[in-house]
């Protein structure tokens, strides 16, 4: 008897622990330094939480909620109507949390002498429609345009917001990072990309504003920056336990602080 | 005051959106996006009424069940039924003086053809087509006894690539890319092999274009020795062009001059109407084809066409006494072919009204044409004959015609010996109800 007692306790014990964990999965744009700092943070004021943070791309976290393999999903674009019916069929109710903002900014080697760019120069360049610059009041030169690789969410979320959702030109140079993309920009004095806002401080390179509007919080906020995105937490209903907890801090003025810290643009 | 009246808009318009949300998820973002900048809903309220919508669309719509692949751009479903009375006569040409012998048929018939067109990005194409029976030059399914089902074949399967608006290749069977007539070409051949075009625009709306095609004919056993053992290629080449006689003017003229020749190879068992089946030898086609269309000449939505075609084969003299093995001195070697033909329509053929009539004149000579690709109901598929083709259409719905045609022919070099020529007359009535979807 004293035997089963035992093990029932043991059993208990585990299960509370097992509890305690949340397993977050998805986007890298989130995974890769927000959501782990916003984990060491709630960590240190909980500390019976740990955490499994899996940041291999929006997919890969929508897919978690649907198979139930993690409490939070991490995404920087929208659920495919195909993934909330998939949802659907598993009984599973898609519940997409606004965490934050990603402005994507265009930059510019800071020695170009264009100081401002159209949605539609910026549509006609990434498409390869304008091949030099002097179709957009710079001096000759052939263009050279960097993007995100065809994995990211960014390669596709670019796409949607700048590029009415036509082909990148096929001259386009695909790079692993923003880092990157800053990088090849700064030694390039033809050379154009988009970068999350917390990479623009980049030397040698600049941002140019688009249709008279540079990104910021408050352009983002405004909407009047064209090119800003949402960044969602999904949960299957509305989060509850430790999940509803830690999502309850992301979004507060404390995690907040953290979004803001780490270079997105935050939601007040 | 102007504002609240724009709020109340946006509010009625957000809940017509949440109300009929299958027929609205697919287009409502922008809608929603207006929303979230008008001030009307938040963000977060914006999310969640996305997903609604997406729930609705995904469980109250057929659309929303469907998962297609992002790369396509377009996914088009098409096809028809045709139910078909036919009823002909062949009399072949007799060469020992017996008994004239006249066969006559007459049946029912259906043909069913479903086809699928995907367009890809970056230019790609690809597409696939199914149809009732097997041979090449026709896809009718005779209605047979015992109530029995039928076959269904892959008549088009291809994948095509068009990297800017001059250049297009095709690579796999297709539908024929060549300007022609059915004096040459059957329309319900679809030609197998690689395909190159190229297309120059010439003024304001005129063009010229160069088409050629490797056409794979027959796949023989590289283990055998000689013509035998390589398999039989057709090489078509054509270049075309396409004038307008004014931009805002709907008459036009086409010309197509056009060489196609065979490598030395032999065919056998082939399933189409008349087939021919030997050494691919001597087959050199010259060929011109063209129209004058007069657009409306005797009011609107009226088009007079006048069309030809016309094939040479420049080693004709080779085919028909060496392969056809014919005797020099009794038989012509038949090198020409011509057609001549005039057509009168009203409107383009789309619509409940519109109707067409079609009448042309053909000679046929011997070695002019590649049997194994001509008409099978014209003379049924023989050459040496000389002859004409009536074809009367209506149209009873947007999507469904009514098609009468009759064809007569009468040989032109009489006591011909050799089979692809020998038939001394026919004709052929063909009464058909067509539905497309």
């Amino acid at each position: 008897m004293k035997k089963t007692i035992l093990l029932l306790s043991a059993l208990a014990l585990v299960t509370t622990a097992s509890a305690q964990k949340l397993v977050i999965k998805g986007s890298d744009t989130l995974g890769a330094k927000l959501v782990p700092t916003l984990a060491e943070e709630y960590k240190a004021k909980h500390p019976g939480v740990s955490f499994e943070i899996a940041a291999e791309g929006s997919t890969t976290g929508l897919a978690a909620i649907i198979d139930g393999t993690a409490q939070i999903g991490m995404s920087s674009r929208r659920a495919k109507t195909t993934e909330v019916s998939a949802a659907q069929a598993k009984g599973v109710t898609m519940k997409p949390i606004i965490v934050c903002y990603d402005g994507m900014a265009v930059c510019l080697n800071d020695k170009s002498p264009v100081k401002g760019l159209t949605k539609r120069q910026v549509e006609q360049i990434f498409t390869g429609d304008i091949t030099d610059w002097s179709a957009v009041g710079g001096p000759a030169g052939k263009i050279s345009i960097y993007t995100r690789n065809t994995s990211s969410g960014t390669y596709s979320d670019w796409k949607d917001l700048a590029m009415k959702k036509r082909d990148y030109a096929g001259s386009s140079q695909k790079m692993a990072g923003n880092e990157q993309i800053a990088a090849e920009v700064a030694k390039n004095p033809n050379g154009i990309g988009y970068l999350g806002l917390a990479y623009i401080n980049a030397e040698g390179i600049k941002i140019v504003p688009i249709d008279g509007v540079l990104p910021n919080k408050e352009t983002v906020l405004s909407k009047k920056y064209p090119y800003a995105r949402p960044t969602f937490y999904y949960t299957n209903s509305e989060p509850t336990g430790e999940a509803a907890k830690f999502i309850d801090f992301s979004l507060s003025d404390e995690g907040q602080k953290i979004v803001e810290k780490v270079g997105f643009i935050t939601l007040r | 005051m102007k504002s609240r009246f724009t709020t109340k808009c946006l509010a009625i318009i957000a809940g017509l959106c949440l109300s009929t949300g299958a027929l609205l998820a697919q287009d409502s973002g922008p809608l929603i996006d207006l929303l979230v900048k008008k001030g009307v809903v938040t963000d977060q309220e914006a999310e969640d009424l996305r997903v609604e919508l997406q729930k609705d669309f995904a469980v109250n719509s057929s659309a929303g069940k469907l998962n297609l692949s992002s790369s396509l751009v377009e996914f088009k479903l098409s096809g028809d039924l045709r139910m078909r009375y036919e009823a002909n006569s062949q009399t072949p040409e007799l060469v020992t003086g017996g008994a004239a012998v006249s066969n006559e048929t007459s049946r029912q018939r259906y043909r069913f053809r479903f086809n699928g067109d995907m367009i890809l990005q970056k230019g790609w194409t690809a597409g696939f087509a199914l149809e009732t029976a097997q041979a090449s030059d026709s896809g009718n399914q005779t209605f047979t006894g015992g109530a029995d089902d039928y076959g269904i074949f892959l008549t088009r399967a291809y994948v095509g690539w068009q990297p800017n608006l001059n250049w297009s290749f095709v690579l796999g069977k297709q539908k024929n890319p060549f300007y022609t007539t059915d004096m040459r070409w059957d329309g319900d051949i679809n030609p197998q092999g690689a395909f190159q075009g190229y297309k120059a625009f010439i003024g304001s709306k005129d063009t010229f274009e160069v088409r050629a095609m490797q056409h794979v004919m027959f796949d023989n056993n590289e283990q055998l020795v000689g013509p035998a053992g390589r398999d039989a290629w057709m090489f078509e080449n054509q270049a075309v062009y396409t004038h307008w006689f004014a931009p805002d003017n709907l008459s036009s003229a086409i010309f197509a001059l056009g060489y196609t020749a065979y490598g030395q190879s032999t065919m056998t068992g082939l399933l189409n109407s008349a087939a021919f089946s030997g050494v691919t030898r001597a087959q050199n086609y010259g060929t011109l084809s063209g129209e004058l269309n007069f657009a409306n000449l005797y009011g609107p939505g009226t088009a007079v066409k006048l069309y030809w075609d016309g094939s040479y084969n420049f080693t004709g003299d080779t085919r028909a006494y060496r392969v056809y093995n014919l005797n020099r001195s009794l038989f012509d070697a038949g090198e020409g072919a011509w057609l001549a033909g005039v057509g009168y329509s009203y409107g383009t053929g789309k619509v409940q009204g519109d109707y067409s009539a079609k009448l042309d004149y053909r000679e046929v000579g011997l070695t002019s044409i590649d049997p194994n690709a001509n008409d099978s109901d014209w003379g049924f598929g023989k050459t040496n004959q000389k002859g004409l083709k009536l074809a009367l259409s209506y149209n009873i719905t947007d999507f469904a015609n009514f098609n009468v045609t009759y064809f007569d022919t009468k040989v032109l070099q009489e006591k011909m010996t050799y089979s692809l020529g020998n038939l001394n007359r026919s004709s052929e009535l063909l009464v058909d109800l067509v539905v497309k979807f």
